[in-house]
């Protein structure tokens, strides 16, 4: 017998959540045709983006009927929901949805709510967003839907423990940690062990809360899907090392959404080719990302996400355009690394080597990589007063790439959350300090 | 005249005030100046004069305050404490007290017995106290008189989003140079210093509130924290005297 | 003082010196291969060298301390340093000093597991704890001996012992808070028998009847700097009945169940999982609340105090769930915050001092 919510969910992802992006499209589109902006910086907007939308716009909307129908997870960005997808998780990623809460400016309110508490404002914003999401029921999305489980990874910082323990002993549903031990040199046998060891218990944990089983031919389709999805994605990063690069590093932050929330899934594969063609496309045809490009920059560490417009325009205004970003192109190398042919295997070694899980001499390796392959000029470190596993080291990274590379390097003094962290005259005041230095 | 029964002295960072009382607890008299960095001169100064002015012998004496080790021969109360004490006598009845002066702010949750059920403090940083005012005004130059009808005035606030007093001036100046209204602007000064005073007071604001401190006589803000907190906000007589009322009564 | 200390332990006793970070580390091990773990705190106040900018001002005063410390040679007495997997900030440090400069002597680190026991975590903790020592075989000049091991273990229990002696029975004792905890912060840096030595003395003083009459307080927090409170605190009347410091009370292990000492390795082990929950270990948050409720009813005590360091997220995101835990019970709490200084400020002076007073008069009331 069909559960009745069971419908509610199906119908939210098949119809209504297409339905409703179409319907926000053609209220724009009915708003009359908007010229475009004679004097913008930018060049044409991508097509994929309606796409885009539609497809996130679907995801939060299933997710406000997920609970009850489908067994229900949130994960962090590093955890691997290969393993809980053909189990039939409907899986939320709270750091996307904080992110999106930056967008809209919703983080001070989100995080007055628990600083009554005592939560200090010097946390994690995305922890903070969430958390006083959770607390106050308030959300953008709508209504995100209650796990059944919790799952960290501590790939990519140790404050998640913190503070899926506190959503932990909010909800009062079992905590996974995934524990992945820091690899200063080379991950040691008994660290790749445990990890295994603990993704076998992950195994039996999530079949246990979600009744399901997957077979072993259901679980390599998914990690094949997520692998060919990571392949993509990292084809449509590439694309930026022609020049111009034939969309903006700002575009990448938001078009990065579905390999991190729906990677293992059809639609997010369908989408990423789509995208890749347009940007490959574009690249024959020489349109840029920005109009007049004339120097190339490669961006360090999270996005300040409540001012990614502001920053694109004052960049795209001068010439300048973010070809790269070492958050961005992590998500094209750690699910590249996953083999169907050995789910459990491959996902130890993929999950474990991503940039924030191994040292500064990696790190700095990856930012060389990275500066050599898309021919870049310079370099913003952002120095994310929140977020100190990405933060710290900067310093010395910035010299040892001036040095090494012969590039400019800034340290830019934000935070991927709150614009309260933020003093946006000063920091727009250096970054064009920056610029200039260019000519 | 009722006899004086005991001093109290409150010491601040910016003010020194004390008060003489008599055996009711009322205030014989009383005195406001500028605290002196040589503090024990000061306040023996300040209590002979007090007793002169009442005709009072030795008395005992409390104190409170930032300096309130250093008045001689002195019972030393923290300012919570007396100024839960000073209010309590004022109001006769539990509640939550905000004491905002110079350069800090103080949130006291009074049981119904006039004990200190919760405290908080916001010290360390200008931003949340009568400073972040002073400074800023100061630098728009606006007159304290004008305040008040300024603010009352505005047809909305202009939002001030910096939440440290040296980026919050130069956030102001920006906006002025960007032509919002002075009166908007002043009046989001004080809803920016308003909330987070509500903030310090926290989630659970039990009873009636209670103002007192040197920026309580500043309508504008007593009418702005009114706002943020949702209920209405009693200023004490004698605002600035509560923690020297206080003192004195802890003194026997 | 140190520097002396362990120029003496390697003159006198052939014992190497290794610098310790917070928080938990397997002790025994050291002990057992004959070196002195000299654990480094900050150490407290402004960083002692310019090194520290090499960090941003929203790294926590311990870490940012401890590079100006390291980089700048005033840690080369030792021979090694061991870098516990405590929280994303001294995971960075290990790495900055290790391969970007600030540290060319041996480097260790230590990645304990997280989270509840589980088979995984357990069967990790020995390989690791193995590791470890492989690694130090080479400072200490010969590999760990298992009898020497056990020895260490059976030392380091009696260590807790005593120091669970003095803590449970903190009334009984004539020293003030502020001798207590300069007693039992010197474990940081001496020799486990050096140290048994002086705790031992300290539990011969130990009176019938309670001694410490004020008003008894709980405290809850990282490190206790400036160690200027504890004067404060007596000074006002109070006494520190119940520690969960990270550097002090959580590190005092009070097994439930009899220990079999013929695996030494298996011990530490049960030791790791039977230690007071720690954010830092990622103890459920659920289980350290009725931990920290057992130790407050069980000492009396009369108020908690949260003391926590700037910037420390594992203490931090624990913080509003220990001020509901003890308001739901009508207890009343203080929030301190520092940045690792040497002096207590006034500001601190005072909301202290208004603590006791509050907490004293609810005392007389009821």
């Amino acid at each position: 017998m069909i559960h009745r919510r069971r419908i509610e969910f199906e119908v939210a992802g098949r119809v209504v959540g297409p339905a409703l992006a179409a319907f926000e499209r053609a209220k724009k589109a009915t708003r009359g045709k908007r010229a475009p902006k004679k004097d913008s910086p930018f060049g044409p907007p991508l097509e994929a983006t309606r796409k885009l939308k539609e497809l996130m716009t679907t995801h939060y909307l299933k997710g406000r009927y997920a609970d009850g129908a489908v067994p229900v997870a949130w994960v962090t960005s590093g955890f691997p929901v290969e393993i809980l997808r053909p189990l039939g998780f409907h899986a939320v990623y709270p750091e996307n949805h904080a992110a999106l809460c930056s967008v809209q400016r919703l983080v001070p309110e989100l995080s007055d709510v628990i600083e009554k508490d005592g939560y200090a404002r010097d946390l994690c914003a995305y922890a903070r967003t969430d958390i006083g999401s959770v607390v106050s029921g308030k959300t953008p999305v709508g209504r995100l839907p209650r796990p059944d489980l919790l799952c960290c990874c501590t790939n990519i910082c140790q404050t998640v423990l913190y503070w899926y323990r506190a959503l932990a002993a909010h909800f009062q549903v079992p905590l996974f940690v995934l524990d992945t031990p820091f690899i200063y040199g080379s991950a040691p046998a008994h660290h790749q062990q445990y990890v295994r060891d603990q993704l076998e218990e992950l195994v039996t944990i999530a079949e246990k809360v979600s009744g399901a089983h997957a077979t072993p031919d259901e679980l390599a389709d998914v990690v094949r899907t997520a692998r060919e999805g990571t392949r993509l994605w990292g084809q449509c990063l590439e694309q930026s090392r022609a020049k111009p690069a034939p969309w903006t590093g700002f575009d990448g932050f938001f078009h990065i959404a579905p390999i991190v929330t729906l990677r293992g899934t059809a639609a997010c594969n369908d989408y990423y080719r789509m995208l890749r063609d347009e940007l490959a496309d574009r690249v024959a045809r020489g349109v840029g990302g920005i109009k007049d490009e004339r120097h190339r920059l490669l961006w360090d560490n999270l996005p300040i996400w409540f001012d990614v417009r502001g920053m694109s325009t004052l960049l795209a205004e001068r010439g300048f355009n973010f070809v790269c970003t070492s958050y961005t192109n992590a998500w094209a190398e750690a699910g590249s690394k996953i083999d169907p042919a050995d789910p459990i295997g491959s996902a130890v070694v993929a999950y474990t080597h991503i940039i924030l899980n191994q040292d500064l001499p990696n790190r700095l390796e990856i930012l060389s990589r990275l500066s050599r392959d898309y021919s870049v000029d310079g370099a913003v470190l952002h120095s994310d007063r929140s977020c100190k596993p990405y933060s710290i080291g900067q310093i010395d990274l910035k010299q040892r790439l001036s040095r090494d590379l012969g590039i400019r390097v800034h340290v830019l003094e934000a935070d991927h959350g709150d614009p309260r962290a933020y003093a946006a005259e000063q920091a727009e005041g250096r970054l064009t300090a920056f610029m200039e230095s260019f000519s | 005249m009722s006899v004086a029964v005991a001093v109290g002295v409150d010491v601040g960072s910016t003010t020194c005030k004390a008060v003489i009382l008599d055996g009711s607890g009322a205030v014989l008299a009383s005195h406001v100046e500028p605290t002196h960095p040589r503090i024990e001169d000061q306040a023996r100064r300040v209590i002979a004069a007090l007793r002169d002015q009442v005709g009072a012998g030795e008395l005992p004496v409390g104190s409170t305050g930032y300096g309130r080790k250093r008045v001689p021969g002195a019972r030393a109360l923290t300012e919570i404490t007396c100024h839960a004490r000073g209010a309590f006598r004022l109001v006769g009845k539990g509640g939550v007290l905000v004491d905002m002066g110079g350069q800090d702010t103080k949130v006291i949750r009074l049981g119904p017995a006039g004990d200190v059920a919760d405290f908080a403090m916001n010290d360390k940083c200008a931003a949340g106290t009568g400073r972040f005012l002073e400074v800023i005004l100061g630098r728009l130059q606006v007159p304290w008189p004008e305040v008040a009808p300024l603010v009352r005035g505005a047809s909305r606030a202009v939002p001030v989003s910096s939440t440290c007093t040296v980026f919050a001036e130069s956030e102001v100046i920006s906006l002025v140079a960007q032509g919002e209204p002075l009166d908007g602007i002043v009046r989001g000064l004080h809803q920016s210093l308003a909330t987070r005073v509500a903030a310090l007071a926290g989630r659970e604001v039990d009873g009636e509130v209670f103002m007192s401190g040197g920026v309580a006589l500043n309508d504008a803000m007593v009418e702005a924290l009114a706002l943020a907190l949702g209920r209405p906000v009693r200023v004490l007589p004698t605002p600035q005297l509560v923690g020297a009322i206080g003192a004195a009564l802890s003194a026997r | 003082m140190r520097t002396a200390y362990i120029a003496k332990q390697r003159a006198e006793h052939g014992r190497k010196a290794v610098t310790v970070l917070p928080v938990h580390y397997p002790k025994e091990i050291l002990t057992a291969m004959g070196l002195l773990a000299v654990e480094l705190w900050g150490p407290p106040g402004a960083p002692v060298s310019a090194e520290a900018g090499r960090l941003q001002p929203y790294v926590c005063a311990v870490v940012r301390n401890a590079l100006a410390f390291l980089a700048s040679g005033r840690a080369d007495a030792v021979d090694a340093a061991l870098f516990p997997h405590t929280c994303d900030s001294i995971q960075g440090l290990a790495t900055l000093v290790k391969d970007f400069g600030g540290w060319n002597r041996p480097a260790f680190v230590f990645q304990h597991p997280r989270g509840a026991s589980r088979a995984s975590g357990r069967s990790y903790y020995l390989r690791e704890l193995r590791a470890l020592a492989d690694g130090l075989a080479e400072v200490a000049g010969a590999p760990l001996d298992l009898g020497r091991l056990r020895d260490a273990v059976q030392l380091h229990r009696r260590v807790d012992e005593a120091r669970a002696d003095l803590l449970d029975h903190r009334r009984h004792l004539p020293m003030d808070d502020a001798a207590l905890y300069a007693l039992l912060r010197r474990g940081e840096w001496l020799w486990p028998d050096d140290h048994l030595r002086e705790l031992s003395e300290a539990r011969a003083t130990l009176q019938p009847e309670p001694v410490q009459r004020g008003v008894g307080v709980m405290i809850t927090g990282y490190v206790p700097e400036p160690a200027a409170l504890f004067a404060r605190l007596g000074e006002a009347g109070a006494v520190v009945v119940a520690d969960d410091y990270a550097a002090v009370g959580r590190r005092v292990i009070r097994p439930a169940a009899k220990l079999d000492y013929t695996d030494p390795f298996e011990v530490m082990a049960a030791l790791y999982w039977a230690a007071p929950p720690c954010p830092t270990r990622a103890s459920d948050q659920g289980e350290r609340m009725r931990h920290l409720v057992g130790l407050y009813d069980r000492s009396g005590a009369q108020g908690v105090i949260v003391h926590e360091q700037k910037f420390c997220e594992p203490e931090l995101f624990d913080v509003a769930a220990i001020k509901r835990t003890f308001a739901d019970r009508g207890a009343k709490l203080l929030y301190l915050e520092g940045e690792l200084e040497t002096e207590l400020s006034g500001q601190s002076t005072t909301r202290i001092e208004a603590f006791v007073e509050m907490v004293s008069a609810a005392r007389r009331s009821a």
